[in-house]
């Protein structure tokens, strides 16, 4: 990795060059953010010298960045001296409005866990075996157990993610029907651990609790 | 081989032993043999963490040769798979410490037996701490969101970092880079690593490239102990950043651990805490940070570079 002293204005704020505006302030804010003199991340890190220096280049390559015609000039200073491509940097286009719905996707923060595995949906959608199991008309505890083994989830992290006792879901997967508990609480427990595995919760309530109903 | 992973973090109280005594009574519950070394040889604390108030056997009876290997004073402990070599009853003057002495300890760690072997370290960077902090590349440094805590996180990562170049290039070679950097550019000095290994870099291509690689192999986790609830709790990623970004060392976050009162009464207790609070949200948080370890848990063994 190049060290900080001699990266350009995009690696400074940690920018892909076709970086939009809003992406820009965004990462000026967490750069500063960083590197301000009160933070404590960065404390007794830099000599303030140095921090002085490094605010003020953060400065500088956001105050270039965020204006369309100096970016411009930079971004074509940039490809003269081949560090840039053409054609790599940014350019504005009118975007088709988007779904309400998928705001807060575009707000997805890295620090924060997600709750949900999407990697998942896309094992289930691939893996034959699943696939096979989702497809029968009943569902025995056993079936569950390969869904869950197959995606390569371990019945704690279902207890700690939806809050369901360890114990419960042990009970449905081993058909242990003394152990159950009553039956708009399973349909319920059941919802939680189809919905974490991302499988169709509909096809797995129905397929179980049609079978222990015979 | 076993994985080694030493626990350090420069300053006193931020929870090296009651982290070292968690991680250690997980892995061992896990099933792994585990083996937990008391290295903070000057002030012991780890045995009243683990509720061994007095183990009968400890590190002086090594480095005095009253006995002849390192396993006759593993001692046992009341959780199964878990050992343990104190240093409770150890001689006021074991601290300062001959550099033999200290290398035959590295060695004999090094060939113990168990799968697991975790040192819980003295705070201080000095040569001793960092020299069993590099033992393996699986460092953990445990921080609280403090000032006075995480600069003193920075100090001994550094330390770690100039202890290494210097192993490498011994002390001659070294000033004599450095002076050169210096030459080229006034702000490659020692406080500025990064800056400094790009222009040795340039100087001569080829020990860059190895203190480079020698670099890139330490694989650095990072604890946030005692969280309180109106602290930030990006910080610890904020940490592992900034290192990354500026020392180019892989530096890992693995967890924020809650701050709880109870820490305190299960030590006066002289119990594990994990046994008696497993509910709190802090014995959790231990969990997370251990299962978040383990997945990362390539481990090498830097004792050969050592005794080169």
């Amino acid at each position: 990795m190049k060290p900080y002293q001699k990266q350009n204005h995009y690696e400074l704020l940690e920018l892909s060059p076709d970086a939009s505006p809003l992406e820009i302030r965004r990462a000026y804010k967490n750069a500063f953010e960083l590197y301000k003199d009160e933070s404590f991340a960065s404390y007794s890190f830099f000599p303030p010298e140095e921090r002085k220096e490094i605010l003020s280049r953060l400065e500088e390559a956001y105050l270039i960045l965020i204006n369309p015609v100096s970016r411009a000039e930079y971004d074509s200073k940039m490809i003269e001296t081949g560090i840039l491509e053409e054609g790599t940097q940014y350019c504005h286009k009118a975007k088709d409005p988007i779904s309400i719905y998928d705001i807060r996707e575009t707000h997805s923060d890295l620090l924060a866990p997600r709750r949900q595995p999407e990697h998942l949906k896309q094992i289930v959608s691939q893996n034959p075996l699943i696939q096979e199991i989702m497809a029968q008309d009943t569902l025995t505890g056993a079936d569950l157990t390969t869904i869950r083994t197959e995606l390569g989830v371990s019945l704690e992290k279902i207890a700690e993610v939806t809050n369901v006792r360890i114990a419960v879901l042990h009970a449905i997967e081993e058909d242990a029907l003394e152990l159950f508990p009553p039956m708009v609480y399973l349909k319920g427990f059941l919802r939680s651990y189809a919905r974490y595995l991302q499988v169709d919760e509909n096809i797995i309530i129905n397929g179980y609790i049609k079978r222990i109903e015979k | 081989m076993s994985h080694i992973w030493p626990i350090g973090g420069g300053k006193g109280g931020t929870g090296k032993s009651f982290v070292t005594g968690s991680l250690g009574i997980l892995l061992a519950k896990h099933g792994y043999r585990t083996l937990l070394i008391d290295i903070d040889f000057g002030t012991a604390n780890l045995h009243t963490v683990l509720g061994i108030p007095h183990p009968e056997k400890s590190i002086s009876d090594f480095v005095n040769k009253k006995v002849g290997t390192l396993e006759e004073i593993v001692v046992t402990t009341s959780i199964p798979n878990l050992y343990f070599i104190s240093s409770a009853m150890n001689n006021l003057d074991i601290a300062n410490f001959a550099h033999e002495q200290k290398m035959k300890l590295l060695r004999s760690i090094a060939k113990l037996p168990y799968e697991y072997i975790l040192l819980d370290l003295g705070a201080g960077t000095s040569f001793n701490t960092i020299d069993f902090f590099m033992i393996s590349n699986s460092g953990i440094l445990v921080t609280t969101s403090e000032p006075t805590s995480i600069e003193n996180i920075y100090r001994l990562i550094r330390s770690v970092y100039f202890r290494k170049i210097c192993q490498v290039l011994n002390v001659h070679n070294f000033r004599l880079l450095v002076e050169e950097a210096k030459r080229k550019d006034s702000r490659a000095t020692e406080s500025n690593p990064d800056l400094l290994l790009y222009i040795m870099k340039e100087a001569d291509p080829e020990r860059g490239k190895i203190i480079e690689q020698i670099l890139r192999d330490f694989d650095f986790k990072l604890v946030l102990n005692q969280l309180r609830k109106q602290d930030d709790p990006n910080i610890g990623m904020l940490i592992c950043k900034i290192i990354e970004r500026h020392l180019a060392l892989k530096m890992h976050f693995v967890g924020n651990i809650s701050f709880d009162d109870q820490v305190h009464n299960s030590i006066c207790k002289k119990i594990p805490f994990l046994h008696i609070y497993p509910y709190t949200q802090t014995a959790s948080d231990i969990r997370r940070c251990y299962e978040n370890i383990l997945a990362l848990k390539e481990t090498r063994s830097f004792v050969q570079d050592i005794l080169v």
